[in-house]
């Protein structure tokens, strides 16, 4: 079954990437939005939690639209890099990204806010600049709430499919993930094909879900 | 002057409106800021430590002048080195005692280690019996060992003045009274300017030089009764 | 409150059972010219509503095997698919028909640079990006994969592939410029004539026929069977025509 092992590998590298490109886009606009006041701020918010909620085909649409080739940054990339996104696997991280964004966003914002800011003033005090200030105070009081949210994302990212399709297409080592894998192997009728990889999948969530128990203790979930 | 404090700043939330009004000078080596809570005691320490910023002003400690609406200075709360007790300590709950006193003698973007030791570290921890506790967290220690910690941690950085917001608040009357002393002590052999809110009439008569009077955010005459406590 | 809940239940489950439903699923080439047959067909047959569903033709016959959908007529659009549901006794062999022809074309975006002459120009560099249906459950897929390896080509452009799940999606990657070229029937690409243009029409190894046949599980075999017979019909066949499909 080496078509499911390299769908796996693609899948994980897929994830991976996007939850790397969460950990710091989450977190910095996390942080900014927990500390910063300005007016708009909640319309910002609704703005960033959106991918949640909305249906990963439209926002599959909107990818198209945004960094399609012919879009205004697609074309601008292909003239300038010779980079395409559609039918990529940097295609797929994008989607895996944006879809995933939320739950980092929201559990790094609600986790710095628990961070008391008087914390962070004693550090100012001590001599520390807002960089320190933020490593050495802000984020690591702020951590396991943020891993949680990582770890949500991760398996977000793994089970995404509507938003990669479209963007991405399904392209067997380059951008056929397990889930459009599995899409594809139904399809076809290739029975044997679809439960080995349905297996597969499952035995991966279930070791990311072990794995979440063990870093974080206590139930996998955004804190109030 | 060691002290030279000239503040305003309007403090709107939720549609009611303070007004901070402050204007100080002394030469005392120990000031108190007195005055009923509400005041805006621990307000006005902020805008002289620089964790909050007035509307205009100036404020020059130790002979060093830190903020000036005039001429458009603000020197950040990095910049000013003063150091500040917290009310409530604000001991970093992460780190043991000994990251927390040596915290500000690493500049970077780690903390200290565990096993960090310096000579400042060592001589505070001795001055304040801390040794037994230097390993153990926060919520591990008493009032008593907390509020030295945070005092600790604030000297070892070799501050120009010491802030302290009601810096023994927390603690039952022996320890009080104790560590007042210990704190007098100190200041009188470092010789390091300080600026104590409280409310406490005992810690006035103990140990004010001088007494700046808060009410409603501005500075008002002392009851007469006071000024004779302060006179001993 | 209490009748007033069991009469929306009565309505809900009543639902279903009110009209005479005729459930259809189509190869997605069909698409426009069934939605055109569709309400031709309930014309004159009042009473009786057709329900249509498209997609690709080995998608279809797998939610009819695997899930049992309830559907009543299969219109595929190549003999293999119709070929294994005829194994699996799901559909009507004595009643299945070939009812409309059709041919397979390259084609490129309007605003191409490169137009390929030949099916081998395809190999070049210039292709970097040609849609394909998923030849295991696609049919227009599985044309292109058999003409490609009839002409040893399949190894060469096999790795430019994307994969479409059905000849609609192929099309949309053409269209929007997102790949090079594509494979997709003549009637497809005269539907987008603004967007895509036709290449090289490319002569299949054995005649493009689209069978159609009633399900054996039908519940509305009588509905069904008129229907298969309708698509035969001189008004079906002429808006089939219309869409340039061709005679069976």
């Amino acid at each position: 079954m080496e078509a499911a092992w390299v769908a796996l590998l693609l899948t994980l590298k897929v994830a991976g990437w996007a939850t790397a490109l969460n950990l710091v886009l989450g977190v910095g606009v996390g942080f900014a939005m927990a500390r910063l006041r300005f007016p708009g701020r909640d319309l910002l918010d609704a703005v960033f939690t959106l991918p949640m909620v909305m249906p990963p085909t439209v926002l599959g649409y909107y990818l198209l639209v945004l960094i399609g080739t012919h879009s205004a940054i697609g074309s601008w990339l292909n003239h300038t890099f010779g980079i395409r996104l559609i039918f990529t696997w940097q295609g797929a991280v994008i989607a895996a990204t944006v879809v995933a964004f939320p739950l980092v966003f929201k559990a790094a914002r609600a986790s710095f806010e628990t961070v008391d800011p008087q914390l962070e003033d004693a550090a100012r005090t001590l001599g520390l600049r807002e960089v320190a200030v933020f490593s050495r105070v802000s984020l690591p009081l702020a951590w396991h709430g943020i891993l949680a949210g990582l770890l949500l994302s991760f398996a977000r990212a793994l089970g995404e499919f509507g938003a990669t399709l479209m963007v991405a297409g399904s392209i067997p080592g380059r951008t056929q993930t397990l889930s459009i894998a599995v899409y594809e192997a139904v399809q076809a009728g290739q029975d044997d094909t679809a439960n080995f990889l349905v297996a597969v999948t499952s035995i991966v969530c279930i070791a990311v879900l072990l794995a979440a128990n063990r870093l974080v203790p206590g139930r996998v979930a955004l804190r109030d | 002057m060691i002290w030279d404090v000239d503040l305003r700043q309007a403090l709107v939330h939720d549609h009611s409106r303070f007004e901070l009004d402050v204007r100080f000078v002394s030469d005392a080596s120990r000031l108190v800021l007195y005055g009923p809570s509400g005041a805006g005691k621990t307000q006005t320490l902020k805008l002289i430590v620089g964790i909050a910023r007035p509307d205009d002003g100036r404020v020059a400690v130790a002979g060093r002048a830190m903020y000036d609406s005039a001429s458009r200075l603000f020197l950040s709360p990095q910049e000013r080195r003063l150091g500040y007790v917290f009310q409530d300590y604000a001991l970093f709950p992460h780190l043991t005692v000994r990251q927390n006193i040596a915290f500000g003698l690493r500049r970077g973007l780690l903390n200290p280690s565990r096993s960090f030791a310096a000579a400042a570290v060592e001589r505070w921890v001795e001055a304040f019996h801390l040794e037994s506790v230097m390993g153990h967290y926060p919520h591990q220690l008493s009032g008593g060992q907390r509020q030295r910690t945070a005092l600790a941690r604030a000297l070892v950085n070799e501050p120009a003045a010491l802030l302290l917001d009601e810096p023994f608040a927390a603690l039952d009357k022996r320890l009080r009274q104790h560590l007042r002393d210990e704190l007098k002590e100190l200041q009188e052999q470092l010789r390091v300017p300080l600026l104590l809110i409280t409310h406490d009439d005992e810690d006035l008569r103990v140990l004010a030089q001088e007494v700046v009077h808060l009410h409603a955010g501005r500075v008002a005459a002392a009851p007469p009764a006071l000024e004779a406590a302060i006179a001993e | 409150m209490k009748r007033h809940l069991t009469l929306c239940l009565a309505t809900l489950l009543a639902l279903p059972a009110a009209a005479a439903d005729l459930t259809v699923s189509a190869a997605a080439s069909l698409t426009n010219a069934f939605k055109e047959i569709g309400a031709m067909f309930e014309a004159a047959n009042p009473g009786t509503k057709v329900a249509l569903n498209f997609g690709a033709s080995g998608a279809l016959l797998q939610q009819i095997a695997k899930g049992g959908a309830p559907v009543d007529v299969f219109a595929s659009a190549d003999q293999e698919t119709m070929d294994q549901a005829q194994s699996q006794g799901l559909v009507q062999a004595a009643q299945r028909r070939n009812f409309v022809s059709n041919t397979l074309v390259i084609i490129v975006p309007t605003a191409a640079a490169n137009l390929p002459k030949a099916v081998n120009d395809l190999t070049e560099p210039a292709y970097q990006r040609i849609a394909i249906g998923q030849p295991a459950s696609v049919p227009v897929g599985r044309y292109t994969k058999g003409v490609l390896e009839a002409a040893g080509l399949w190894g060469a452009i096999e790795p430019k592939m994307v994969g479409a799940n059905n000849v609609r999606q192929a099309l949309d990657y053409v269209a929007r410029a997102e790949v090079d070229a594509g494979f997709v029937y003549a009637t497809d690409a005269a539907l987008m004539a603004d967007k895509v243009k036709v290449a090289v029409t490319v002569p299949t190894q054995t005649p493009i026929l689209y069978p159609v046949a009633p399900l054996a599980a039908s519940a509305n075999a009588v509905m069904a069977a008129k229907f298969v017979g309708y698509l035969l019909s001189a008004p079906a066949q002429a808006v089939l025509a219309k869409y340039g499909f061709g005679k069976p």
